[in-house]
């Protein structure tokens, strides 16, 4: 799976308004690292929901794990969705369940037993130093904390791509900092794709990795 | 605390409208019962110039279910007295002959008198005597306050259905969150919506469970025995194991297709 991400001249918008997106051509291929920056409301998490096929697309063509998003829906899509693995800049916890279960979550949906889910999720915690949270509702948790489980659910089921948007929006230095470090280690380590949609790239990745821009609906490729 | 306010926001309802259904299904027999205590207790007695075949009579209408000649001989011990055997013989030649009628089911007055006038017509038909008015009193009676249950019972139903209904808007923004950020990590409809059918069927049966155990409670009370005893119905007719299943069955239902609802209602954010 050479190309993870494929859009050719691909155009989106919300039903009766003018498209978001008006051109946006680009490939991300497997084990890369990209960045999409954009001013606010110019199209950054719409393009990402169309990855994820939150989002229908209006023109154009793109492909996810070679799987053609135009037509998608029902069980091809949920079945597209549980090898990607999504971080939200508002977390979307289940605010009912505890920190333990959210990380299972992915797990479950793939039909692993409960107690494997337990082990990956307690082994995925530690990671993100919150294991003695495990028992906690996400309302007890800081922004912060609340973004490591998210993290930690987005890589329980080892994705083979994750998507982040403005995943460090909220955040403190401390855990913005270990969210940057997680999103790379999957991306070295385990050869992830991640796409990460932000309206900032941190200095310290300032020309390390791929810069995609939206201006005007317009994608451009930055470096 | 909170659980248990959004247990009963579906656990009352459900048991009204159970609670009128299981009302519905005891009074239905209750009234059948009657019926057929006044059937066995309600006779006609025809009076006709000379003794009829009751073939030709059970034919004459589709109500009659049997006809037998009453003996003379009986009808004249009862005003013998100080009569003398001549007197008994003028009276025995001019006397009409007296024939019972039972019935198949309990009639109203209406279908009574379209009796009476077929059978009237019937040649050599002299009168027809009907001895019910008591018992039709009560039954009219019974009729009434079924007719009164029912409309009672449909309010009730219709006003636990909508409150049903409020319950499963409130659901839909409970569950929605949940199911939303299930469905973005790909859970199949049968996983997203698990938690809410388990709620719906924990409900339904809880309901169908204080429906039944009111209703036991009530079967043995003595004064609903008492009084049904007063109107001569066993009070076992009130329980019977059908009204069980048809309970759980409609339990299950409403809760099911409430759920089921929901479910078909959840749309994704975009």
């Amino acid at each position: 799976m050479p190309n993870v991400i494929k859009a050719n001249a691909l155009k989106l918008a919300y039903p009766r308004h003018e498209p978001v997106i008006n051109s946006a051509t680009f490939q991300v291929d497997t084990g890369e690292f990209v960045f999409v920056t954009g001013a606010s409301g110019s199209g950054k998490s719409t393009l990402l929901k169309s990855m994820y096929g939150a989002m229908p697309l209006f023109g154009g063509e793109l492909q996810v794990g070679g799987i053609d998003m135009s037509s998608i829906s029902g069980s091809r899509l949920y079945k597209l969705r549980r090898h990607i693995g999504i971080v939200f800049q508002d977390y979307k916890l289940v605010k009912e369940w505890s920190v333990e279960k959210n990380v299972m979550l992915p797990l479950m949906i793939a039909g692993f037993p409960k107690d494997v889910c337990r082990a990956q999720a307690q082994k995925l915690l530690a990671h993100v130093k919150l294991s003695h949270k495990s028992d906690k509702y996400p309302l007890e948790l800081s922004g912060g904390e609340q973004q490591r489980v998210a993290m930690a659910r987005a890589l329980a089921h080892n994705p083979f791509l994750i998507l982040a948007d403005e995943p460090t929006g909220n955040l403190d230095d401390y855990s913005s900092q270990m969210v940057w470090s997680l999103l790379e280690r999957a991306n070295s380590e385990l050869e992830t794709t991640v796409l990460v949609v932000t309206h900032h790239i941190p200095d310290m990745f300032n020309s390390k990795y791929r810069h995609l821009m939206i201006e005007n609906g317009v994608l451009y490729e930055i470096h | 605390m909170r659980s248990i306010r959004h247990h009963l926001a579906l656990i009352l309802p459900l048991f009204s409208i159970l609670f009128c259904i299981e009302y519905l299904l005891q009074f239905n027999r209750v009234i059948d019962s009657y019926e057929t205590n006044l059937k066995e207790n309600y006779t006609l007695v025809l009076v006709a110039d000379k003794s009829l075949d009751p073939s030709d009579i059970s034919h004459s209408d589709i109500l009659i279910s049997k006809v037998e000649p009453i003996d003379s001989k009986s009808v004249l011990r009862k005003i013998k007295g100080e009569m003398s055997s001549k007197s008994l013989d003028k009276i025995r030649a001019v006397m009409p002959a007296f024939m019972s009628i039972k019935l198949r089911r309990y009639a109203d007055i209406e279908r009574i008198e379209r009796l009476k006038s077929r059978l009237l017509s019937i040649k050599g038909v002299r009168s027809v005597h009907v001895f019910e008015k008591v018992h039709n009193r009560l039954y009219v009676m019974l009729l009434f306050m079924k007719t009164s249950f029912i409309a009672f019972g449909t309010l009730t139903a219709v006003i636990s259905l909508l409150l049903l209904m409020k319950q499963m808007t409130i659901w839909q923004f409970e569950h929605k969150e949940r199911m939303q950020i299930m469905a973005l990590f790909g859970a199949p409809v049968w996983l997203r919506s698990g938690a809410l059918f388990k709620t719906a069927l924990l409900d339904a049966f809880f309901a169908f469970i204080a429906v039944v155990a009111t209703m036991l409670y009530l079967v043995n009370s003595s004064r609903v025995q008492e009084l049904l005893r007063n109107i001569k119905i066993e009070p076992e007719i009130l329980l019977k194991l059908n009204d069980f299943a048809v309970l759980a069955a409609a339990s299950f239902a409403i809760s099911f297709f409430s759920a089921a609802w929901v479910v078909i209602r959840f749309k994704e954010d975009q």
